[in-house]
């Protein structure tokens, strides 16, 4: 998807980055090679990337001009209409609740993908492209809570490789005390403790496990549900 | 940002937080936080003195030895528009930065396999 929109708007003079927020390199590289990138395909192992723009969730995008100024702060970024996806019968119990709070996802696709070729027309110009001012306002909320998590989170990925995952954990449980609303933190480290040794796919149902207090399920609903996920988004 | 000293050579510190090590202070864009004495006179940072200047978090692993500095807390998670410029990694374990794409608009999207 996003090699597509590279290819649609290289010319255009707009290149898209990728970054994967994978603390363990291995789980993202698979996943880059599938999509033959040709634009920057970078990775954040340490997640600096969240505390530096904003990301608590993905897929999010900021844009960036020319001369290295945002002119659209993290938001939530999608390009495909949202999809009422059916729960075929005898699906778990768990996976349907989680199906039900999936489907009420903010639908940006079509309106994300419209404000992105109006700045790719019309640059400055677009009544997409904010001023430096409105940019740093309309961030994500930071506090001190937040920005220790962050601290957190660092030091736990970083005694992750350097130590072991038992060093790492007290860390990751306290930037999720801290941050409950952020997601990166937390869908990184349920799936390397619910994701099965030698499995070819991270789980992605991230259930009640005995090493973090959280779960995908309860705590998606905890913030809201489906529809608070992401932050909500001014393009709708 | 990870360290094993509260002293940082100044363009790691810069390249990581965002901020600027200057004589006049402690610089992101047109910001500039007076902090007369984290400037080192041989060009590192005390990091403790720009922790509290800049209301930075500083969490210690005691038993392992090694900090982590967390972001500025000025109540947005962007303190300027000025986008931070930190060293990613390719696909390929090489090092890059934002600010080799200079000169071109950029959308810069976070994913994850997870």
């Amino acid at each position: 998807m996003w090699q597509a929109l590279h290819a649609e708007l290289e010319p255009l003079g707009i290149t898209v980055v990728t970054v994967a927020m994978d603390t363990v390199v291995d789980m993202a590289t698979p996943w880059i090679d599938l999509a033959e990138p040709t634009h920057p395909s970078l990775i954040d192992t340490a997640h600096v990337t969240g505390d530096l723009f904003g990301f608590m969730n993905v897929p999010m995008a900021v844009w960036i001009d020319e001369h290295g100024t945002i002119v659209r702060p993290a938001e939530l970024a999608s390009l495909e209409a949202r999809v009422l996806r059916e729960v075929p019968e005898g699906t778990p119990e768990r996976i349907v609740q989680m199906m039900a709070e999936v489907n009420k996802l903010p639908d940006v696709g079509a309106a994300y993908r419209a404000a992105v070729l109006d700045w790719a027309e019309h640059g400055t110009a677009s009544r997409y492209a904010l001023s430096p001012d409105e940019v740093v306002a309309r961030s994500q909320p930071a506090n001190a809570d937040r920005a220790r998590a962050a601290a957190c989170f660092e030091l736990g990925q970083h005694l992750l490789h350097t130590v072991g995952p038992d060093a790492a954990v007290p860390w990751w449980r306290e930037a999720h005390r801290l941050f409950p609303e952020n997601f990166t933190y937390k869908r990184q480290a349920w799936t390397l403790v619910t994701t099965p040794d030698g499995a070819e796919a991270p789980d992605l149902i991230q259930g009640p496990n005995d090493v973090y207090e959280g779960n995908w399920l309860d705590d998606v609903r905890a913030v809201g549900g489906g529809a608070r996920y992401y932050p909500a988004s001014d393009l709708l | 940002m990870i360290l094993d000293t509260l002293v940082s050579d100044a363009t790691a510190f810069a390249a990581r937080t965002g901020w600027d090590a200057k004589p006049q202070g402690l610089c992101r864009g047109e910001v500039c936080v007076p902090a007369p004495s984290s400037l080192l006179a041989d060009g590192r940072v005390d990091v403790q003195i720009a922790a509290e200047r800049l209301g930075m978090p500083l969490v210690h692993d005691e038993g392992h030895g090694v900090w982590a500095l967390g972001p500025a807390t000025g109540g947005r998670a962007l303190s300027s528009a000025v986008a931070a410029d930190p060293v990613l990694q390719t696909r390929d374990g090489d090092s890059f930065q934002l600010s080799s794409l200079r000169g071109r608009r950029l959308i810069m999207i976070a994913w994850a396999s997870w």
